[in-house]
């Protein structure tokens, strides 16, 4: 299981992504599913289930902003989480 | 060839800005536009000139740094972003026409110039502050005058925008790379430069600092992003760069703008400042030639000049037939000519850059006494 942040930009994503790395966090940028992408193309940042909550703690305390956060799983794909 | 032209384009840029541009062409596509290899190192290269543009002209956030393909394209996009038709715009008397063509373009603006002489700031500070109170919707000020290296007092200029609320927008295309330009202390909503002058970087590239998250764009298109939106994405820097990025162009004003960090802007200001002192002293001492320069702080490296008797052009025909590369003519600013008092005759006009010596300055200097 793996969640991906979403970002509304590559930009915001590519920021999101190097800003994860760098509190060492692994953390890659893909294209958004279209599942989750209503308006089309959009970025994702991948996180594993283990670091979403040290992963937001730390794209608080950058003030970086994302659009959402789905969880993947092999029954039911993405869903959207409540945080 | 010795060249001083650098207020054109800087023609002598450091080695590593023509090997990032053919490392680019050869292993990068587009970015935002795939997951694979090339598509993603198209992408880091230009997330890190933003990243370094942000550091080296104060913006937090890179999405806030356009890429354009010119200081033109920047102006273009932030006129048509806060100029409404019927307006009214105020203007330094030293723009390019850059900033008077795009205005002129826009139905019922009407336009104002603030005149103050060459080389008194703080006389165009006084003569701004009274235009100001005459209701203004928009300032638009150059940096520094393309044709006299005039530098005109912006982060005043900024300071008496943000007490009357109009927005500014800032023509730095003589400026980046050689002043400190600070876009968050400054309050502009605008500041457009070159890619191709101060920043070493490669023809055809360019920025646009903005301070707000809105914009008109100029070109609508596909950005990689809300595809199935028929308008342009709100957010930055997508809606305002429209089709696949020029990501040589990008990769070289990356290295272009490492140099500059590297060797640090006040340095190569004082080094052009040194050269343009030392031209303009040799030049004086020539009979008849018409120096506009000062002795004060507010002027740069670009030096113009004039002869009473010789066409400019012959000037610089002349000097182009003994290897010195100089620009003559009104430089595309024919208001900076004429609140200068030279629309008629026009100038020569020196620029300087990093790479130019003293040396080179004093075979000008003979090569002028030979015509003289």
């Amino acid at each position: 299981m793996y969640y991906l942040i979403m970002c509304r930009s590559l930009t915001y994503g590519q920021r999101v992504a190097n800003g994860l790395e760098r509190a060492g966090i692994p953390a890659r940028i893909l294209r958004s599913p279209a599942e989750i992408s209503p308006s089309g193309c959009s970025y994702s940042v991948k996180v594993a289930a283990r670091n979403l909550s040290r992963a937001l703690t730390v794209l608080n305390r950058l003030r970086l902003p994302y659009l959402g956060v789905y969880v993947n799983s092999p029954d039911y794909g993405y869903q959207e989480v409540t945080l | 060839m010795i060249y001083f032209d650098s207020a054109a384009t800087t023609l002598q840029k450091p080695p590593m800005v023509a090997r990032a541009m053919a490392r680019a062409t050869a292993t990068m596509a587009s970015p935002g536009r795939g997951d694979y290899g090339p598509a993603a190192r198209a992408s880091r290269i230009l997330l890190a000139c933003r990243e370094m543009a942000g550091r080296l002209f104060q913006v937090e956030e890179p999405e806030r740094v356009i890429v354009t393909t010119s200081a033109t394209h920047g102006l273009n996009i932030a006129i048509r972003s806060l100029v409404q038709p019927d307006s009214t715009v105020l203007l330094s008397g030293w723009e390019h026409n850059a900033v008077t063509r795009p205005l002129a373009a826009i139905p019922g603006v009407r336009i104002r110039a603030v005149r103050a002489p060459l080389f008194a700031p703080d006389r165009f500070l006084e003569e701004l502050e009274q235009s100001l109170r005459g209701g203004v919707d928009v300032v638009v000020c150059t940096h520094v005058s393309n044709v006299f290296g005039y530098i005109l007092p912006v982060a005043e200029v900024a300071k008496l925008c943000c007490q009357r609320q109009v927005p500014l927008i800032v023509d730095a295309a003589q400026s980046a790379g050689v002043l400190p330009l600070r876009l968050e202390d400054w309050g502009a909503e605008y500041v457009a430069m070159p890619g191709h002058k101060g920043l070493y970087g490669p023809q055809g590239t360019g920025l646009l600092l903005c301070r707000r998250a809105a914009g008109e764009p100029l070109l609508y298109g596909g950005t990689g992003s809300a595809s199935r939106l028929q308008e342009m994405p709100p957010f930055l820097p997508d809606r305002l760069e429209a089709g696949t990025h020029n990501i040589p162009g990008v990769a070289g004003l990356l290295e272009g703008m490492r140099f500059v960090g590297s060797k640090k802007p006040g340095v190569i200001f004082r080094h052009e400042c040194a050269l343009r002192e030392q031209a303009a002293a040799g030049l004086k001492r020539l009979p008849g030639v018409e120096v506009f320069s000062t002795r004060g702080d507010c002027q740069s490296g670009v030096l113009s000049f004039r002869l009473p008797r010789l066409d400019v052009g012959q000037v610089a025909e002349f000097l182009g037939s003994r290897g010195i590369a100089v620009r003559s003519g009104l430089h595309c600013a024919p208001l900076a000519h004429g609140t200068g008092g030279t629309a008629t005759s026009g100038t020569v006009r020196l620029s300087f850059s990093a790479f130019n010596t003293h040396q080179e300055v004093e075979r000008f200097l003979q090569i002028m006494g030979r015509l003289v």
